[in-house]
């Protein structure tokens, strides 16, 4: 699957490519207005992240030419800029996402698995993990065929960690997945722990293996 | 006071002191001329008389004739010649009347005679009167005339400047263009509007970039903050890392979260100061608390806290996003700084949004709204009650801090 990157902070560029690799994406990357414009013209991609503010025009610019392209690639925007006019802006030309720097990059692949799953996957809303199962349609998750009931927060969270499964996720993307960046950091993501076990149990109660390993303290990962 | 009652106060006054010190000036001004006449003509009657005497070598008869007598005195020495004014007996009313006077000597055959001339002088201080009435009437016309002619023409001429101060008053600093004030026929004035021109499109363009200065600074910390967030993301994959360094990692982490939300923070201010959360609406306040407390739920359960709500439909106009902000911003609060087991209570009706939390001292009310404030056992950005501060000065709602038997409660009054 092809992902292509339009995004002139090359350090940042660098650190998506390198997560996103790990999840058999393939990254291509642009790092102007013009660089991206003959990349989207030339190829088809299963999702493009895309800055705003870019060397030579802005990023809204080249959601036009997609647009007007009838192109059908999946478009998650990544700004600095959070005012929801500016979202609403990004959403009305045909963006599928819109993501606020400084994200994490395991919210990026979670949403970028989202919107490849509802574009690409047409149909197919199963998301695997060994013996669990999620429709992300009808927000059913089963362990072996047995439904799991689930508060919507340990949903959303099992969600992300099969999402960057095997993957070490930090307890602060996880909180600021969960829950705006107002809560603060600190001592106060230490309650995420609590959210963590009672996924935990649930999931081995009905005959899931204990996949989610806490590592140090700093962070979780879901791994066999 | 108004400039034009000042003016015409001061002209007033100053026009009543000339006209009382020209109006005594005059008096004796006329006073002296008119006796010096009177005088002149006595001296001729005395002219006539000594002519007399020199050709009869005897004394004319006294006289009176209508306001004017004459009489003669026979002394032992001869007198000095001198004016008098008096009072004389009027010979045809029996009056008195103020007289003039003129005593001079006469000498016949060795006999000295003191001859009197006397002149009514009534009819002098009536003419005295009557010229200074007339003569003072026709000035306070003239004043009176004056002081409405520059009523009407100061008003005239302080119009531009009018003109000036109400588009200097409307004057909107989120307006699309500059004030432009009209040009006038006064130099004065013209040179007024042209300083009130430069300078505000001075302001309008510090403003500016002042406002673009606030936003490019903040939107360019969040990049490099994302470098900081995917480094750290892909650094924590690495098998290799010993829990001292993750632990480390742990605070870079939270200190890049910090950063990002004083940012944000920041920015929200400067947004909120430029007026540019200007849409209105009827906001629900009770479903915004509810919708807040239910995101907040795990957070709530995890502290083990109480929240004791009593919530009455409560519509207030404003901008939905704020509302949420300003709900939000007290609530956490409340949340983050109530420990376990404890209840925290909020109150909303339509006038009245109360939030109350178990504190064991009370906060500094002189500071808690100040930016960077915080209390010591805070690890957020300070910037949280600015926030609230700041929108209800918008809106004009009356924000209060209490400390009340072991409680901090923040109330809001909407209107």
């Amino acid at each position: 699957m092809k992902i292509l990157i339009i995004e002139d902070e090359k350090e940042l560029a660098e650190s998506m490519i390198a997560y996103l690799r790990h999840e058999s994406y393939t990254c291509e990357v642009a790092s102007t207005f013009n660089e991206g414009l003959q990349k989207i013209e030339t190829s088809d991609y299963e999702c493009i992240a895309l800055d705003i503010t870019l060397p030579g025009g802005s990023g809204l610019k080249l959601l036009q030419e997609l647009k007007n392209n009838n192109k059908s690639d999946g478009v998650i925007i990544i700004s600095a800029k959070d005012s929801i006019q500016d979202r609403i802006n990004g959403l009305k030309l045909g963006a599928d996402d819109y993501l606020v720097k400084p994200f994490h990059l395991s919210e990026l692949a979670a949403r970028i698995n989202a919107i490849i799953r509802r574009k690409v996957h047409n149909g197919n809303n199963i998301l695997s993990f060994n013996e669990i199962n999620i429709n992300t349609l009808t927000k059913e998750v089963t362990v072996q065929e047995k439904i799991l009931e689930l508060t919507k927060k340990e949903y959303e969270l099992l969600l992300y960690f099969i999402s960057n499964q095997r993957r070490v996720i930090s307890k602060n993307a996880l909180v600021s997945h969960l829950w705006s960046y107002e809560m603060g950091s600190g001592s106060s993501v230490d309650f995420i722990y609590t959210h963590i076990k009672n996924l935990r149990k649930k999931l081995q109660e009905k005959g899931s293996q204990d996949y989610i390993r806490s590592v140090y303290g700093m962070g979780y990962k879901m791994t066999d | 006071m108004k400039l034009q009652t000042q003016y015409s106060r001061a002209t007033i006054i100053s026009s009543i002191v000339v006209l009382l010190i020209a109006g005594i000036g005059y008096y004796f001004l006329l006073h002296y001329v008119l006796t010096q006449q009177l005088d002149e003509t006595l001296h001729v009657e005395e002219v006539e008389i000594i002519d007399y005497i020199q050709k009869n070598q005897s004394l004319p008869e006294a006289t009176t004739f209508q306001d004017q007598r004459t009489s003669f005195r026979k002394v032992s020495n001869p007198i000095v010649r001198h004016f008098t004014t008096l009072m004389l007996v009027d010979s045809t009313d029996g009056d008195n009347e103020l007289s003039r006077q003129l005593t001079f000597p006469i000498a016949i055959k060795g006999d000295y005679y003191a001859a009197s001339v006397s002149k009514s002088q009534e009819e002098t201080e009536d003419l005295i009167v009557l010229v200074l009435l007339v003569t003072l009437a026709l000035l306070l016309l003239l004043g009176i005339l004056l002081f409405f002619f520059n009523r009407f023409i100061l008003k005239r001429l302080w119009r531009p400047f009018h003109d000036t101060l109400s588009s200097i008053k409307h004057f909107d600093l989120n307006a699309p263009s500059p004030v432009k004030v009209p040009k006038t026929s006064i130099d004065e004035f013209n040179e007024l509007n042209e300083s009130v021109n430069m300078m505000t499109e001075k302001v309008m363009k510090d403003y500016l970039s002042l406002k673009n200065f606030t936003d490019h600074a903040s939107h360019e910390i969040q990049t490099p903050l994302a470098v900081i967030n995917s480094r750290l993301d892909l650094l924590i994959q690495d098998p290799g890392l010993s829990a001292e360094s993750l632990h480390q990692v742990q605070s870079v982490y939270n200190a890049v979260d910090k950063i990002s939300r004083i940012c944000q923070s920041l920015l929200l201010l400067t947004k909120i100061e430029n007026n540019q959360f200007n849409d209105k609406e009827q906001v629900d306040i009770k479903r915004v608390i509810q919708d807040k407390l239910t995101e907040l739920d795990e957070w709530i359960h995890g502290n083990s806290l109480n929240i004791q709500t009593d919530l009455r439909l409560s519509h207030v106009s404003m901008n939905a996003q704020l509302a949420d902000i300003l709900i939000s911003n007290l609530v956490i609060n409340a949340i983050k700084y109530t420990t376990q087991n404890k209840t925290i209570t909020i109150h909303a009706n339509s006038n009245r949004l109360t939030i109350s939390n178990p504190g064991l001292q009370k906060l500094n009310d002189n500071l808690i709204y100040d930016r960077f404030w915080k209390s010591d056992k805070s690890d957020g950005t300070g910037l949280g009650l600015a926030i609230v501060k700041q929108i209800c000065d918008k809106y004009g709602f009356e924000l209060k801090y209490e400390y009340k038997k072991e409680f901090h409660q923040f109330s809001v009054q909407f209107n």
